[in-house]
């Protein structure tokens, strides 16, 4: 669709931009594998002491690992840059050369900057995956693959609408960039299953800091173990915050174009 | 004078709580499994340990790394050769002045989940008399360390990659992920010949009577030998940057 | 095309609620109890109406109420009262017709992507403009002839200099061929030959395409080289709106007699009060009503080799108008 074609010329332009950095590229994939490294020896030193951890096995822990690399790629691809440039356009004016164009100014914003060798996170992510999925072997369906696609869309859309939320803060308050790197930090938590956690920090990854929506329950649709409860119940969560989100978004638009100068 | 990296104390704090605080719930969960301990900690050290990590780590932790990564980015690293002073003194007193403002919280943190994990502690009298010392000279270990290495700054820009590198050596050789004697023993060896396990889990292990006075004693010193090696390193580190510095006439 | 006005303002307000507070300590306590605001009108009631076509300069110094009144014209503000209507649309309601109708370029502030060279901004715009290809095109090569750009679309926007920088912001708002075009200070900071180039190009632009072209500046030299017709703000109201040529006659008191004599040995006190006298050019300031007698008796008494009578420089006339906005 039209939203669709336009992120897609600003992806074409963002590669075109960086694609004679090459050295980029390798620094990029570098850091990358470092990190995925770092969780697999993690995982590794865990896993050697006992056999599965609350209740998920190695492999679907991999899987969870993969969708964290996935999900976090792909949320420091495009997510994160341009909401990062929106809250600065808000402070410095720039924001007014979004207003003029004809296109909803949510959604220049949004896409407005592609990280593009942050690909290398979502294309690690998706190698992870997919070990994981041979090791799981044959437990795992048609179901379970629109059980994952259905829940990583849901999750998508609600770590969308959260940075959403929190980047349109930027109409009201000052230093709004510390804020978005709580979730850098909260982020953090989501490389193991949120299920382990004790009742309350399940619920602040949940609802306040939405990591379990993001990464978790689409890895418990490869584990086998998404209850169609829980993924309704991230489809409802998704609509409403994405409201959420827009309309508080309108109303920041409502306090750039009356109160300032 | 405020350093100019712009994370804020609050975002340092939550990592500081939440990062201990995960790796509690997982080594907790996999003791569980286990038949209650693993390796030698039940839950209840679990929760001790990884506790009074967060605690040093606080103590001992610095932001000078990335805060020289930003200084050499947005060029003002000409303001801290300008001065008069090393400006490894005044680097020093923005992190113990942040970090006296923020003791309360973590204090605060620290008593929360106490009451919630219920650690376990046996701390003999000369064990606590030891923790402080080793816990000054972690500080000094660690601070002079992560000093030095910010120093890559002067050479590239690409400090990222080697900041990287850096932390998560921390993660595993300084008992932030685990306590040293889960990971297999070439890690534990390159924990004790680096200086990472000095700066953080010594001082946990030595609270916690995790080793004998004698070796104990001998950590210290072993420590102080560490910040003898670090200093030596920082004055020439330093004043080979000094010299790129001015070459290249930023 | 239509005779209809392009741009009607009516009675155009904007007024801002400021909290009052002095200086001190004692003052900032209040202040915690008990709020005073005051309300600071931007613009004050304004009214004017452009046709299509027509290329006009907003003057005016810092404050005065320029920016915010441009802000309100493409959208971007919230009027506090009157009527606003551009090409038929009410701004603030920011349709998506009346968007792809107008454009904006703001001095020191740049809509291209700071790292990609600036054909790429361009391709961006032509894909939220909508823009066809071959049409874009077409554009893009005459805008590119017009301001030079070859050389440059190629280069990152950081590696320009400002003056390049300058160009190619104001080709990438002009891609879509907008019918009402907004500069807000375009030329500031630029050096004289690209601020003249810059002026030529808007001329040229308005020549060829017959955009509406709104412009404002600090610049006396914008003004005189591009628009006809001046409005004049300060304090947010409207001191004067019509030809350049009339706020020169309106506002002056004084003329400037530039006399060439053989030297300047002669005590030219008596005719008028003199500016300056080097190697026999004398420069005096003459009251207008006074000039033709000053002139008979310059004439007649000296050894004139040459007389002009000349307007006062605009900034001079400018800030009369300003002075006597203040009174």
């Amino acid at each position: 669709m039209r939203y669709l074609r336009l992120l897609w010329t600003f992806f074409r332009v963002g590669v075109m931009g960086e694609i004679a950095y090459r050295a980029n590229f390798f620094v990029q994939l570098f850091e990358s594998l470092l990190e995925l490294g770092t969780a697999i020896a993690g995982l590794a030193v865990i896993f050697s002491y006992t056999s599965t951890l609350g209740g998920w096995t190695p492999d679907q822990v991999l899987a969870l690992v993969g969708v964290f690399f996935l999900v976090g790629g792909a949320i420091r691809l495009v997510i994160q840059p341009s909401l990062e440039q929106l809250i600065e356009s808000v402070r410095d004016g720039t924001l007014d050369f979004t207003l003029v164009k004809p296109e909803d100014a949510q959604l220049l914003s949004s896409i407005q900057r592609v990280e593009i060798w942050k690909l290398t996170d979502v294309g690690l992510g998706l190698v992870v995956l997919a070990v994981a999925l041979v090791r799981l072997g044959s437990g795992l369906g048609a179901l379970h693959a629109a059980g994952f696609a259905a829940a990583l869309i849901a999750g998508g859309v609600i770590v969308y609408s959260f940075w959403m939320i929190l980047a349109t803060s930027a109409f009201w308050l000052v230093r709004v960039e510390n804020i978005l790197m709580v979730f850098q930090s909260m982020y953090e938590a989501g490389r193991w299953p949120v299920s382990i956690y004790p009742g309350w920090l399940r619920f602040a990854l949940t609802f306040i800091v939405p990591v379990a929506f993001a990464v978790t329950v689409p890895a418990q649709a490869l584990a086998g173990r998404l209850t169609w409860q829980v993924l309704a119940g991230a489809w409802l969560f998704a609509a409403a915050l994405f409201t959420a989100a827009r309309l508080f978004w309108r109303a920041g638009l409502r306090r750039y174009g009356g109160a300032s100068a | 004078m405020m350093l100019q990296y712009r994370a804020s104390l609050v975002i340092w704090l939550i990592s500081h709580v939440l990062d201990p605080l995960v790796y509690l719930v997982v080594w907790t969960t996999v003791s569980r499994s286990s038949g209650g301990s693993v390796g030698g900690y039940d839950a209840a050290q679990f929760a001790a340990y990884f506790i009074v990590l967060m605690l040093v780590n606080h103590v001992t932790y610095t932001w000078i790394m990335f805060e020289y990564e930003y200084r050499v980015r947005h060029g003002s690293l000409s303001f801290a050769l300008l001065r008069p002073v090393h400006p490894i003194h005044s680097d020093l007193a923005d992190n113990i002045s942040s970090k006296i403002i923020t003791l309360p919280l973590i204090l605060a943190a620290a008593g929360i989940l106490a009451l919630i994990f219920h650690p376990v502690f046996q701390v003999q009298p000369w064990a606590a008399a030891a923790f402080l010392p080793a816990l000054l000279l972690a500080f000094g270990v660690r601070f002079l360390m992560e000093w030095t290495l910010a120093l890559a700054a002067f050479w590239t820009t690409r400090v990222s990659a080697i900041n990287q590198v850096y932390f998560i050596a921390a993660l595993f050789l300084s008992g932030q992920m685990a306590p040293l004697s889960l990971l297999p023993a070439p890690l534990r060896l390159a924990a004790s010949i680096l200086p990472f396990r000095w700066t953080t889990s010594f001082p946990v292990e030595i609270l916690l009577g995790r080793v004998g006075w004698t070796e104990a004693l001998t950590g210290l010193c072993v420590q102080a030998g560490w910040i003898l090696v670090c200093l030596l390193l920082l004055r020439l580190v330093w004043r080979a940057g000094v010299r790129v510095y001015s070459a290249v006439g930023a | 095309m239509d005779n209809a006005a392009a741009i009607r303002v009516r009675e155009l307000r904007k007024t801002y609620v400021v909290s009052e507070r002095e200086a001190g300590a004692a003052a900032a306590l209040r202040s915690l109890m008990r709020r005073r605001t005051s309300e600071i009108a931007a613009v004050d009631g304004i009214s004017f109406d452009l046709s299509s076509g027509e290329v006009v300069g907003f003057l005016g110094p810092n404050g005065a109420g320029k920016t915010t009144t441009l802000k309100m014209l493409s959208g971007l503000l919230h009027p506090t009262a009157g009527e606003v209507s551009v090409l038929g649309h009410a701004p603030s309601r920011r349709e998506k017709d009346f968007l792809r109708q107008i454009t904006l370029v703001m001095g020191q502030r740049n809509q291209l992507v700071w790292d990609i060279p600036a054909a790429d901004s361009f391709e961006l715009n032509r894909a939220i403009y909508r823009i066809p290809r071959p049409e874009f095109r077409r554009t893009l090569e005459e805008l590119a002839s017009l301001l030079e750009l070859a050389p440059l679309l190629g280069k990152p926007v950081r590696n320009l200099s400002l003056g390049e920088r300058m160009k190619c912001e104001i080709a990438a708002a002009l891609l879509h061929r907008p019918r009402v075009v907004f500069l807000d200070e375009p030329t500031i900071g630029l050096d004289v030959t690209m601020q003249r180039r810059i002026r030529t190009f808007l001329a040229e632009y308005n020549q060829r395409f017959g955009a509406t072209i709104l412009l404002t500046s600090h610049y006396m030299a914008d003004v005189e080289a591009l628009c006809r017709r001046v409005l004049v703000i300060h304090h947010g109201r409207l001191l004067f709106d019509g030809e350049l040529a009339a706020l020169v006659q309106r506002f002056t008191a004084h003329k400037t007699i530039v006399v060439r004599l053989e030297d300047c040995t002669a005590d030219l006190t008596t005719y008028g009060e003199v500016v300056s006298c080097e190697e026999g050019l004398a420069t005096l300031r003459v009251a207008k009503d006074q000039t033709a007698r000053v002139t008979e008796r310059l004439l007649a008494d000296l050894p004139v080799v040459d007389l002009t009578v000349e307007d006062p420089p605009i900034e001079e006339v400018i800030e009369r108008v300003f002075a006597q906005g203040t009174a």
